[in-house]
């Protein structure tokens, strides 16, 4: 009997493992994770059947007059300024949404303003509407719980540059972050991108390096914190950082350094958020184009 | 926070465990695709619920659950197809069989029904301890046992010639 347990234990060990079982389980896994953070339909409660759904829409559209009104006051001509021009607020037991739509006013340069200001309207338009379509989902399924916050921080304001960081943080069990940059040459009136800064292209492997040095001193000094890079000698379960993309999200800080900023997820583990390096000027000092903006 | 270390606790799980689960998910469907679509789909289940793992240590019982779930499931669905048209099944799937050598051993462990085969696969083949496959199969250790028992003892009945003093 038990010889016979045997045979069938060798047989049932000698079942080949096909070779695509590897990448198959490494997507499958890459797969579910993305999937769990883009939409969480857990935590169903049947609960929701008659709550009582209030939904403010507001729009406070401070006007573009009081604006300008500002900006004729002598001695601020220069003066760009952000303003919350429209508010989406969303408040439902189980659901609440606060989305903010910056806009800058009193740039010279009105096309840019305009182009900036329709970006921002329409991206969190676009979010609002996606909120208001996975609420009716999660409804038809029985209920369940979602957040949506959206705002912008105005990171740098000197007199060459102006960045302003929007972010995106969408909560339904566990949440999300994502954040984007704009920054503005506020003499020139442009929009500073990062390949721009740059004579050619080598400034990607040139930081990604840097941040990368700066990922396993961090991981040496604090055992807390963990990258994901190769060098961290964890499994390759996850998306490795192996580079930053050719257009960064980036900004300059108030000391003129270079910022780059990646999104929660996208290099470390989502208890770390959203991440943020200085690169130190020395390390791309011969890459720049000059040292207008980034000393 | 939480969820991101369950998730890792998880994934490491699957990692470690994939050709196990594969072989597990094997012995239910007899064939590599089955197979390896069961192994896809049960780690889009546990993903998709892994709030529902209270005890991250239990994770691989949790998981090899959801296997064994899932080939059952699967055998039910095709079972049914079957019932149905047996002919046309034969006619648009040739072969769905892997061709195994040894047939006369093969036969007993699948003719076993499959409460008696997850039991013996999962005791003897993927070596777990009784509690371990109670887990695995939602059920408490004493119907485990009696189980197992019994399975030994049909396998014992077809191979009638076998010794069995050493059972359990």
């Amino acid at each position: 009997m038990v010889d016979h347990l045997k045979d069938l234990h060798k047989e049932y060990s000698e079942v080949p493992i096909p070779e695509q079982l590897d990448l198959m389980v490494n997507r499958s896994l890459k797969q579910s994770l993305k999937e769990r953070r883009k939409k969480r339909l857990k935590y169903k409660w049947f609960a929701s059947v008659g709550v009582a759904a209030i939904v403010f829409l507001i729009a406070i559209n401070t006007s573009i007059t009081v604006a300008s009104a500002l900006s004729s006051i002598p001695g601020v001509e220069r003066l760009i300024k952000v303003l919350t021009i429209k508010e989406y607020i969303v408040a439902e037991e189980n659901y609440d949404a606060n989305i903010k739509v910056p806009a800058v006013t009193n740039m010279e340069n009105k096309e840019l303003e305009l182009g900036l200001n329709n970006k921002y309207l329409s991206e969190n338009k676009a979010l609002y509407d996606k909120f208001q379509a996975e609420i009716e989902e999660l409804k038809k399924q029985g209920g369940g719980h979602l957040g949506l916050d959206t705002g912008y921080e105005v990171k740098t304001d000197n007199d060459r540059i102006f960045s302003i960081g929007r972010y995106v943080v969408e909560t339904s069990g566990s949440s999300s972050e994502e954040v984007t940059f704009d920054t503005i040459d506020k003499m020139n009136q442009i929009l500073i991108t990062l390949p721009m800064l740059f004579k050619d292209e080598q400034y990607i492997e040139r930081i990604s390096q840097n941040i990368k040095e700066q990922m396993i001193a961090q991981m040496k000094t604090d055992p807390n914190i963990v990258y994901w890079i190769p060098e961290s000698g964890d499994d390759e379960l996850t998306d490795m950082f192996t580079s930053i993309s050719k257009d960064q999200s980036f900004y300059i800080n108030n000391d003129g350094k270079l910022v780059i900023v990646f999104n929660e997820y996208d290099v470390a583990p989502g208890a770390m958020g959203s991440v943020e390096f200085v690169i130190p000027t020395e390390v791309i000092a011969g890459d720049l184009v000059s040292q207008m903006y980034i000393q | 926070m939480l969820n991101r270390k369950t998730e890792k606790i998880l994934t490491n799980c699957i990692i470690e465990n994939k050709e196990n689960v594969y072989r597990l998910a094997y012995s239910y469907v007899k064939n590599k695709e089955d197979a390896l679509d069961i192994v896809q789909d049960s780690i889009y289940k546990a993903m998709d619920n892994l709030e529902l793992l209270k005890n991250p240590d239990a994770v691989k019982s949790w998981f090899y659950r959801i296997v064994v779930n899932t080939s059952l499931d699967f055998l039910r669905r095709n079972k049914k197809v079957q019932t149905m048209e047996p002919e046309m099944i034969d006619v648009y799937c040739p072969g769905a069989e892997d061709v195994y050598s040894d047939i006369d051993l093969k036969r007993t462990l699948e003719d076993l029904p499959t409460k008696y085969r997850s039991v013996i696969v999962l005791r003897y083949f993927e070596d777990m301890k009784i509690s371990e496959v109670a887990e695995v199969l939602n059920e408490n250790t004493n119907t485990i046992k009696t189980r197992l028992y019994q399975a030994l003892q049909l396998l014992r009945v077809k191979l009638k010639d076998e010794a069995s003093k050493e059972l359990m």
